[in-house]
């Protein structure tokens, strides 16, 4: 009990929770949005929809810490491509410190975070588009609905188991992200991307505070069992649906 | 669709039964490793990190040479990344899976022996053979936990200023910067067009607060009084520079591999780092020429102590170990695999004495630094200590709080640290 005080009472601990929270719902608003975009645009048949779609899942296959020593490449203000990009696009005249800076560097690992998700969002989301009937569609065309109606009154609706797993799947994968963090910025600078997993790591195997390293896994822990134990329940509701 | 499926998910098969195998082979292998055929010879097992292809050889070679030289005990070398070392020894505790030798970096050798890992090896180090006072004081102290030893040094560095000498030439400079403020100088002169003057790393793990002691001692601070007027005056020198941009603001994700990189590649024309590096320069820029001198000081000279120490596992086999210990320990083989390995003997007579280290204009500044370098702690708690540290000095470094601010909140929880909480 005394360890669960100690590091409740460590501002640290405060920062990595608003900081997982944070990190965890920017990505996958991103993710949700960019992956569900996409997989509406391929699921329009035109030729190369089906290779290219398969050519983005690539992303996803990556391992993570690949990936974070990539972006933190592709983020350096000397010479990083992002920074390249926005310079000669004359959207900045600064190269931007995207990993050094404490504002920036949140925003920088959740860039590279919701790049991992955006295939593994679109390929449920595509699997749940193809299930749709088409007849729904025929059917709504012949009473003369707009592309919008058709969108929000049968895509959506048909959609949500797929939509509600992949949100959900998506916050477990993303609460408990490690290796990403970890190697891009370690949790820096100072604390500004310290999260739950990397702060638990840190206590227990650079501090050896095991006690309070546990304590903290322990409440990422909880925290993960109560978000499962929601997705179970609305799983279970939509199959009575059924 | 459905096909793609199907091919993803064999590949997924695929992949994961090969890494339940792999998992497999490695386990079976280290169980059989440590327990060993039931011969009467006793095997023992070391750990150890070094992960350059020539300090590994350098190893086993001497585990070799251990082997042939009796038939009584025979070692074989482990290695493991420090991260994953430091994890293993962690969790070997709880599961009683530890090797019979470590190799430790010498901060982390009191935490180890205030967790109860290690055996107390004091008597065997006030033994006249090992000639304790022969060693330079920093490292041997390294060891001591509660007054006793827990291990024996096994090597030593330190850090020094390396410096792009055509760059210098360039600039106009014809002398290495010595003060503080001629570092300043010369650093700024030396910044244009997307090169830094000076870089050094300032990582938010233990390397950050190696690379950063130098400058709170050289200031007259000490890691006891973070809030002295001398100890936040290395803070803010250092933000200084960076505010200056002689000093990149990436620094704070920078390993000291990286900032060697940066050295090499031209992007620095001053680094910090340690004589373990000499080789990845020469190597990375075989054209570049480049010199190394005492870190600038402020008030006194300083640098860091750096290497690693032997220690033995409690209750193992703790006489056929330290066999070993004292077999890796005496002169010539010391000497020899030190020399390969780009370190600095922790004797002062085998460093002093050394001839090839002598006449090696750059070998010999990083002796010559031995003499000022300090160690981390020695403190049970250090790693703690450490996180304060570095953590106030990114603070700083990166303008979220003043180096006044920064270097106050780092004494707060260094204070915490020593009451035991």
């Amino acid at each position: 009990m005394q360890n669960y005080i100690d590091v409740f009472n460590n501002p640290t601990m405060m920062t990595s929770i608003w900081n997982t929270l944070l990190f965890t719902i920017g990505s996958i608003s991103i993710q949700f949005v960019i992956g569900f975009a996409l997989a509406l645009f391929f699921n329009l048949d035109f030729t190369l929809a089906k290779p290219m779609r398969g050519l983005l899942v690539v992303a996803w296959m990556i391992p993570m810490t690949v990936i974070a020593l990539l972006s933190k490449f592709m983020l350096s203000p000397s010479g990083g491509i992002i920074n390249e990009l926005l310079l000669n696009l004359h959207l900045i005249d600064q190269p931007i410190g995207w990993l050094i800076n404490n504002s920036t560097a949140l925003w920088g690992v959740i860039l590279a975070n919701s790049w991992v998700g955006i295939p593994f969002n679109m390929i449920l989301l595509t699997t749940g588009l193809s299930n749709i009937s088409k007849s729904l569609y025929e059917a709504a065309e012949v009473d003369g609905a707009s592309s919008l109606q058709k969108f929000v009154y049968i895509t959506l609706p048909q959609l949500r188991p797929a939509i509600l797993s992949v949100v959900i799947l998506g916050f477990i994968y993303t609460f408990k992200v490690f290796d990403l963090v970890f190697v891009a910025t370690g949790g820096g600078p100072v604390n500004a991307t310290e999260l739950m997993s990397t702060f638990a790591y840190k206590l227990s195997f650079a501090q050896f505070l095991f006690s309070k390293g546990a304590t903290v896994a322990n409440v990422l822990f909880i925290i993960l069992f109560i978000v499962s134990l929601g997705y179970l329940k609305l799983i279970r509701k939509d199959e009575v649906i059924h | 669709m459905g096909k793609y499926w199907k091919v993803i998910t064999c590949i997924a098969l695929v992949v994961f039964t090969t890494m339940l195998v792999i998992g497999c082979g490695s386990n079976t292998a280290k169980n059989a490793s440590t327990e060993g055929k039931k011969s009467e010879k006793v095997n023992l097992t070391l750990w150890h990190y070094y992960d350059g292809a020539l300090q590994q050889k350098t190893m086993e070679e001497l585990a070799q040479k251990f082997n042939a030289s009796q038939d009584k005990i025979t070692v074989k070398m482990e290695y493991a990344p420090r991260a994953e070392l430091l994890k293993q020894l962690t969790i070997g505790l709880v599961a009683d899976k530890l090797p019979d030798i470590v190799i430790l970096d010498n901060p982390d050798t009191p935490s180890f022996a205030a967790m109860g890992i290690l055996a107390d090896v004091t008597d065997k180090v006030n033994a006249p053979e090992i000639k304790k006072d022969a060693y330079y004081p920093g490292p041997l102290k390294s060891n001591l936990y509660n007054n006793k030893y827990y291990g024996v040094p096994l090597g030593s560095n330190d850090i020094a200023l390396y410096y792009n000498e055509d760059m210098f030439k360039a600039a106009g400079i014809t002398a290495p910067p010595q003060t503080w403020d001629e570092l300043q100088v010369a650093a700024k002169k030396l910044s244009k067009d997307g090169v830094y003057g000076f870089a050094m790393c300032d990582l938010k793990n233990e390397e950050g607060t190696f690379q950063f002691l130098p400058w709170l001692i050289s200031s007259g601070g000490n890691y006891d009084k973070l809030d002295s007027a001398e100890s936040i005056k290395a803070f803010q020198f250092l933000t200084t520079l960076v505010n200056d941009g002689s000093l990149s603001k990436e620094s704070i994700n920078w390993t000291q591999a990286d900032v060697e990189k940066q050295f090499a590649t031209g992007k620095a024309a001053m680094m910090i780092n340690g004589p373990w590096n000499v080789a990845p320069v020469k190597a990375d820029a075989p054209n570049l020429k480049f010199s190394v001198v005492k870190i600038p000081k402020d008030k006194v000279w300083a640098s860091c102590l750096g290497g690693e120490n032997f220690s033995i596992i409690k209750g193992h086999h703790e006489a056929e170990a330290w066999e070993f210990v004292k077999f890796a320990l005496s002169e010539g083989n010391l000497s020899a695999m030190l020399d390969l390995m780009g370190y600095i003997p922790s004797r002062k007579d085998l460093a002093e004495s050394n001839q090839k280290l002598k006449n090696d204009p750059i070998m010999s500044v990083f002796v010559d630094e031995m003499q000022y370098a300090m160690p981390r702690g020695p403190h049970a708690k250090w790693p703690e200590y450490s996180e304060a540290i570095y953590t106030a000095l990114q603070e700083s470094l990166t303008s979220q709080k003043t180096p006044e601010q920064a270097a106050r909140d780092a004494q707060v929880k260094a204070e915490k640290i020593l009451k035991g909480n």
